[in-house]
């Protein structure tokens, strides 16, 4: 999924997969921290992302 | 490929008269050149409709979904990879098949010949073995056939059935040394800004008849997704990122699964190279989990199994 | 009626000078195959053609047309009323149209336009159109104009029609759409008689070039029951993949499904070609579907082309013989093939 989405022009750092037990609170916090800071670094995501349909 | 055509009618023939088969899968000869029918015969008097030549590229596989019959079938090595996979996804039995194999030499690519005379219409093809005669109302020119196989069979390394009970050929040498996956390569090597433009710009003449996901035999969901409306996950106009949408998953629904078999590419009426999806995902099982799908009974796809060596680099 | 002759450089020159008052749509090449597109600087208009791959229904009916649009909410006193979207309607010409394309848009017109019922987007895009033919020369083997009331230099449905002479281009203005285009357009000379003589014998030769030619008349004094119940459905829809290439590549479907599109607070009603082709087409919301089966969506088109839209309009069968869907279909379903089975049943 992560290999075709970036293969198809999604930026890699837009998607991120982790396991995180219910018990891993810190490794919770480090990965959304991660998450937020990759993704605002690449700016609002244009591509692929549905508008107002681009019709007649 | 047109000698088989005479052992294919044997055959289907024969089986239908002992009635090892009720009814028997094959190509009949189109209307138009370059084009043919999938036929089904089950009147042993009427097997003279089979045919078989190198525009047999749709997949037959497809006509095979939750029958109940015994059935025979005509089967190259695509299909027969095609078969595998059904027979594994329970589509059909393996008891009630009898696979005519076919060892194939390629399709040849019927958009490749048009370009060759210019789009011109042509009226009459004549094949023999390596070469083939194209003629039209005002030309007549000779092609070799080797430089006009779609492109999935110029790549093919699977051309000899993998499954059947009866062959009708000697098989054919594999080849060697091709590197399927250049065209992925050059996408992969590109920045995403490209690769957006690159995708972008390939479906854009996108109609979306969805004959390319008619056309595969792995398309068998009593819904589609684009057809359902609760929830509705992609819009049904002609909106860009709708259209990138239902490729997309249509593709990722074929993850582990796609023989690479060419059919989605043949059927497609504007000409769009939608493989350009589902090789990437081809590379990746080859890549990541030594996959080629369809080869073997006995072997779970890798989406359909876990297994602690799986490649998880990507979970953080 | 205006008769007038371009040299093809001519030709091309007036039709750019024409811009100022007509959107063009010209027959552009795109990549393998040609498609209709709207003439500017970039699109070179290539008349070497034989048909587009789609027909230029597209233009007077897009594959998806925003018809209303709507803000949702309680506060806006405007908020959940439906809103034209406003469109463009100014003059639009296509010029290049094959006689087959311009006789289609008169049998979809009879849908779209008639005393019961009348498609105010379809309509005003149709009138504001003016339809410049380009005869055939040469047929291909798949068309069957001549067995459907047209022809490669067939006038019904055109406003001006134009015969390829080799060198030069004789117009022919047909209705007043078409002599407004005519009297807008700079250059030419009026037609001479050995022209004139040279068009009449294209048109001749050209029709003796139609190969195919399944009688559409045995159709009418059918009955719609043998028809419906023929044995031989199964074998013509077996290989039918229902995908929607015929429906969508010929020039007389007119079948379309609303949606609407919700993004946050905006909407829009968007029409979308639809294909009778697909289960989807039938589906009721009880979820019963009347036309469940492969079989009976495949009956469903031909049957409609062919009988239903007969007996209903009294006035031809619902094709036009462009061929299309002959030479597209993935699975070769020949729509000849189909006729002379009902013809003979």
């Amino acid at each position: 999924m992560k290999g075709l989405l970036e293969h198809v022009g999604v930026e890699p750092g837009r998607l991120h997969f982790s396991w995180i037990s219910s018990a891993e609170a810190t490794k919770f916090v480090d990965v959304a921290n991660t998450v937020a800071k990759e993704v605002k670094a690449l700016g609002p995501a244009r591509y692929f992302i549905k508008k107002r349909a681009e019709v007649a | 490929m047109l000698r088989y055509t005479e052992k294919i009618q044997e055959t289907a023939k024969r089986l239908l008269q002992e009635k090892r088969v009720d009814a028997f899968i094959g190509y009949g000869k189109g209307s138009v050149p370059m084009m043919n029918q999938p036929l089904m015969v089950s009147d042993p008097d009427r097997v003279d409709r089979l045919y078989w030549d190198n525009f047999c590229g749709l997949n037959l596989c497809n006509y095979l979904t939750k029958r109940t019959d015994k059935v025979g079938i005509v089967a190259n090595g695509c299909n027969s990879r095609n078969i595998v996979t059904h027979i594994i996804e329970n589509q059909i039995k393996r008891d009630q098949l009898y696979i005519v194999g076919i060892p194939c030499e390629g399709m040849i690519d019927h958009r490749a010949v048009m370009r060759a005379v210019k789009q011109k219409e042509i009226l009459d093809i004549q094949q023999n073995g390596k070469t083939f005669v194209v003629k039209g109302a005002d030309f007549e020119e000779t092609f070799e056939k080797e430089k006009f196989l779609q492109s999935n069979c110029a790549v093919c390394i699977h051309r000899n059935p993998v499954i059947y009970d009866e062959l009708l050929g000697d098989l054919v040498e594999e080849q060697t040394g091709v590197s399927p996956y250049q065209d992925v390569e050059k996408v992969e090597a590109m920045d995403p800004e490209k690769k957006q433009g690159f995708f972008t710009r390939l479906i854009s003449r996108c109609i979306r008849c969805y004959a390319c996901r008619n056309a595969c035999p792995l398309c068998y969901c009593p819904t589609c997704f684009v057809d359902e409306s609760r929830p509705q996950w992609v819009g049904k106009s002609s909106d860009p990122t709708d259209t990138l949408t239902f490729h997309f998953l249509r593709a990722y629904h074929c993850a582990g699964r796609c023989t690479d078999c060419g059919a989605c590419e043949r059927v497609c009426p504007m000409g769009i190279s939608m493989r350009q999806f589902t090789k990437k995902l081809n590379k990746d099982c080859q890549e990541l989990f030594s996959w080629e799908a369809g080869l073997t009974l006995d072997q779970r796809p890798p989406l359909d199994v876990y297994r602690p060596d799986d490649y998880n680099d990507f979970i953080k | 009626m205006t008769e007038r002759v371009y040299t093809k450089e001519e030709w091309i020159r007036g039709l750019e000078g024409l811009r100022e008052d007509y959107t063009l749509f010209v027959p552009v090449k795109d990549g393998d195959f040609h498609a209709f597109m709207p003439m500017n600087g970039e699109k070179v208009p290539d008349f070497d053609f034989q048909n587009t791959r789609l027909s230029p229904k597209s233009v007077i009916y897009p594959r998806s047309e925003r018809l209303f649009e709507y803000i949702l909410g309680n506060a806006d006193p405007e908020a959940n009323i439906l809103k034209e979207s406003s469109k463009d309607f100014s003059p639009r010409a296509i010029v290049g149209i094959r006689p087959c394309d311009a006789q289609a848009f008169q049998i979809v017109r009879r849908n779209f336009d008639n005393p019961e019922y009348r498609d105010p987007w379809w309509v005003r895009h149709f009138e504001s159109t003016t339809l410049v033919g380009l005869g055939c020369n040469e047929p291909c083997s798949t068309c069957f104009c001549t067995a459907v009331g047209g022809g490669p230099f067939h006038e019904d449905g055109l406003d001006a029609l134009v015969f390829d002479l080799g060198e030069r281009y004789l117009i022919k203005g047909l209705t007043d759409k078409g002599e407004a285009f005519l009297a807008k357009m700079n250059g030419g000379k009026p037609a001479d008689e050995a022209v004139l003589k040279a068009a009449e014998d294209l048109t001749a030769s050209a029709s003796q070039k139609i190969t195919s030619s399944p009688p559409t008349d045995p159709l009418k004094g059918k009955k719609i029951n043998d028809l419906f119940n023929a044995p031989f459905w199964e074998e013509v829809a077996f290989g039918c993949l229902n995908c929607g290439t015929c429906t969508y590549l010929c020039p007389t479907c007119w079948c379309f499904d609303v949606q609407d599109e919700v993004l946050g607070k905006e909407g829009d009603r968007i029409r979308n070609w639809d294909s009778c082709m697909f289960p989807l087409f039938t589906l009721h919301g009880s979820g019963h579907n009347p036309r469940d089966k492969k079989v009976q969506r495949v009956r469903q088109r031909f049957m409609h082309k062919l009988k239903y839209y007969v007996d209903k309009y009294d006035n031809g069968v619902q094709c036009s013989g462009c061929g299309r869907c002959v030479r597209y279909c993935p699975v070769n379903i020949d729509i000849r093939d189909v006729c002379e089975r009902m013809n003979n049943y």
